[in-house]
């Protein structure tokens, strides 16, 4: 783990860098000893099991909630940063769930100027240029007069990250961006998050529970375990079916897919690959690792 | 949309044109208009259009535009279609305020104290509108409180919360006025209906910079207000300080409502109505829909003042029994809505 000030932040990459969080509520760690850094232009995917503490790692990233430890954005802390400060510089993507007055499409999307204007400033040409560029870049230019609510899941996922366009963030944090969509959704927000990070060099971070898509979509991973961190790195380093199984609490194998050449993880029912490594015992299979190379 | 908002402006000049020509004495047109351009042709008409006609259309129209702004505002701030100054508890606390104010500044029990030297010395037209405020800002307090306590802040109970301090409120200063003189009883029993009849020139005076600079405010605002629709966390994100904007609205919301509550009464539901109509037609970002509800608002309360001074020959009905019985029904209608 580097330690940058801003000069060196210049010449070092290194954009989002987390040292040593911890938190607790009441009393109860929910994180501890979390450090990772992250560069310009790639993808994190935050896996785990429910309750390990992915969403609030990712709310302390993105300085919504206040931490031990310290996390530093381009060499910055991040509790030095202004609300103001931090929203032109890092954009949320949560899911909206209410939509109580029937806003469309791109009243949500414009929100995102927020940051950019003071009490008086006007909207400049520039500022709609911008606005419709963000909304042709996520594929939603027919759809800027329809209700919000009246959008699909993906539809308005993908709303919501042009917004974040739209505020100009160089970071983005999403909490389950692909949750509740259906799986061509959930290959076309991904494959969009990857290309704005690869090609505009933005950042992003979000949470994931698919972990074949967090595998073939993010340059990075860590996994959580109970607040700490199981496992984190590249997606080569970090898919290891001893930790995944010990994490995930269910039986697993990694194969490279055919088609992509990607490392793909296949979960079986607890006892289902047991049974089958031991077909004479069904009922009550003893765990027993070496038997898995033959199957692999 | 500009076709919109001609037609808006175009009813809030016509309105008020049509308020003039009602009432109870028969003035023609030409009269009218003699008396608009130069001066009245009797002492009598000038009286009637100066001191009477004019005075109510335009404190109508200020009553109308600042109820429909505090709902509009306190519906985005709470992000609840249902809320109103009147359901939540605004109007009652302004009118406790004002109960108290009547009991202390222009009663026997008043005097009685002021031998003392216990009240300030100020006059009861300037204190009135003061503790109508306080009254009213005492209530936001009670809802706030309790809606972030064990509540848990949710809009759905925030709005509970304000219909049971507004019974609260309402049946404190029913006490009051049960205990204070029978005038002063007499005297505050028209806040509990609301009307424009007793409407002065100078009421306009009071109400126009209120109504003015907090439509200004908001107007200032109205991005930071917007955001709020999308949720506190997201709200947040985008930079803005969720807590100061929503106490300022509040405030603003307290303010406008008590100015209107201390020489009008409680005229409820317009601030329910209005903003729902606006919303449909005009917009709902918050800019659009507060202009909307300047237009809208005071072009409907001089409207339904008409129906106020002329549906009965003998008298006038106060004007908030009648925005009461449509915002009532309204109020049915909109709930149906959101269930479906």
């Amino acid at each position: 783990m580097n330690h940058h000030d801003s000069t060196d932040a210049v010449l070092n990459p290194t954009n989002l860098q987390a040292q040593q969080l911890s938190y607790a509520v009441s009393g109860k760690t929910i994180l501890s000893d979390i450090n990772f850094c992250l560069e310009r232009g790639q993808v994190l995917g935050v896996l785990g099991p429910n309750g390990a503490g992915k969403t609030s790692l990712l709310k302390m990233l993105s300085g919504q909630t206040a931490s031990h430890g310290q996390v530093s954005w381009r060499g910055k802390a991040l509790n030095a940063y202004s609300p103001l400060e931090r929203a032109r510089q890092i954009a949320v993507v949560n899911q909206l769930n209410e939509n109580v007055f029937a806003l469309n499409l791109q009243q949500i999307v414009r929100m995102g100027w927020l940051p950019h204007k003071t009490l008086l400033s006007r909207e400049t040409k520039q500022d709609h240029q911008h606005l419709a560029t963000s909304i042709a870049k996520v594929g939603l230019s027919d759809k800027t007069e329809q209700t919000f609510s009246s959008l699909s899941g993906g539809e308005q996922q993908r709303g919501l990250i042009a917004r974040a366009l739209v505020q100009k963030a160089a970071l983005i944090v999403l909490d389950e961006p692909v949750n509740h969509l259906d799986i061509y959704y959930q290959h076309q927000i991904l494959k969009l998050l990857r290309t704005l990070a690869h090609q505009q060099q933005i950042t992003v971070v979000m949470s994931l529970h698919d972990i074949n898509l967090a595998a073939s979509y993010c340059d990075h991973l860590c996994i959580l375990d109970n607040g700490k961190m199981a496992a984190q790195g590249s997606v080569e380093n970090v898919l290891q079916a001893s930790m995944l199984e010990h994490v995930f609490k269910i039986p697993c194998q990694i194969r490279r897919d055919d088609v992509t050449h990607n490392l793909r993880v296949d979960f079986y029912p607890p006892n289902e690959l047991e049974a089958r490594r031991q077909p004479e015992i069904v009922q009550f299979p003893q765990p027993n690792t070496s038997d898995r190379r033959d199957y692999s | 949309m500009i076709n919109k908002w001609s037609a808006l402006l175009v009813l809030a000049f016509l309105s008020p044109v049509i308020g003039i020509f009602f009432g109870a004495a028969e003035l023609s047109p030409t009269e009218l208009y003699q008396c608009f351009v130069a001066d009245c042709a009797t002492p009598v008409n000038t009286l009637i259009f100066w001191e009477i006609r004019l005075p109510r259309v335009l404190v109508g129209f200020l009553v109308g535009a600042g109820l429909a702004v505090a709902g509009a505002t306190l519906q985005n701030i709470t992000r609840n279609g249902l809320a109103d100054p009147y359901l939540f508890g605004v109007v009652s606390g302004a009118g406790l305020g004002a109960s108290i104010a009547t009991l202390l500044f222009d009663s026997q029990i008043g005097e009685t104290l002021n031998l003392f030297g216990m009240l300030p010395n100020v006059s009861f037209s300037l204190a009135l509108p003061v503790a109508a405020f306080l009254g009213a800002a005492f209530a936001v307090t009670l809802v706030q409180a309790l809606a972030a306590t064990s509540f848990g802040g949710r809009g759905e109970n925030m709005l509970l919360a304000g219909v049971a301090v507004s019974f609260m409120l309402s049946a404190l200063s029913h006490f009051l006025l049960f205990l204070g003189d029978p005038f002063a009883a007499n005297k505050v029993i028209f806040w509990l209906m609301g009307s424009l009849a007793r409407v002065e020139m100078w009421y306009a005076w009071i109400m126009l910079p209120v109504v003015m600079g907090s439509v200004m405010l908001l107007l200032l605002f109205g991005r930071r207000l917007d955001a709020l629709l999308l949720g506190d966390e997201n709200a947040k994100t985008l930079g803005v300080n969720v807590t100061a904007i929503r106490l300022m609205a509040l405030a603003i919301c307290a303010a406008l409502t008590a100015c209107i509550v201390a020489y009008c009464g409680g005229i409820g539901f317009v601030g329910l109505l209005i903003p729902h109509i606006v919303r449909r037609w005009v917009g709902v970002t918050s800019r659009a829909l507060i202009m909307g509800c300047v237009l809208v608002g005071g072009s409907f309360m001089v409207l339904v003042d008409i129906v106020a001074r002329s549906a009965l020959s003998e008298q006038e009905i106060p004007i908030g029994i009648i925005t009461s019985a449509i915002g009532s029904v309204f109020f049915l209608l909109a709930l149906r809505q959101r269930q479906t």
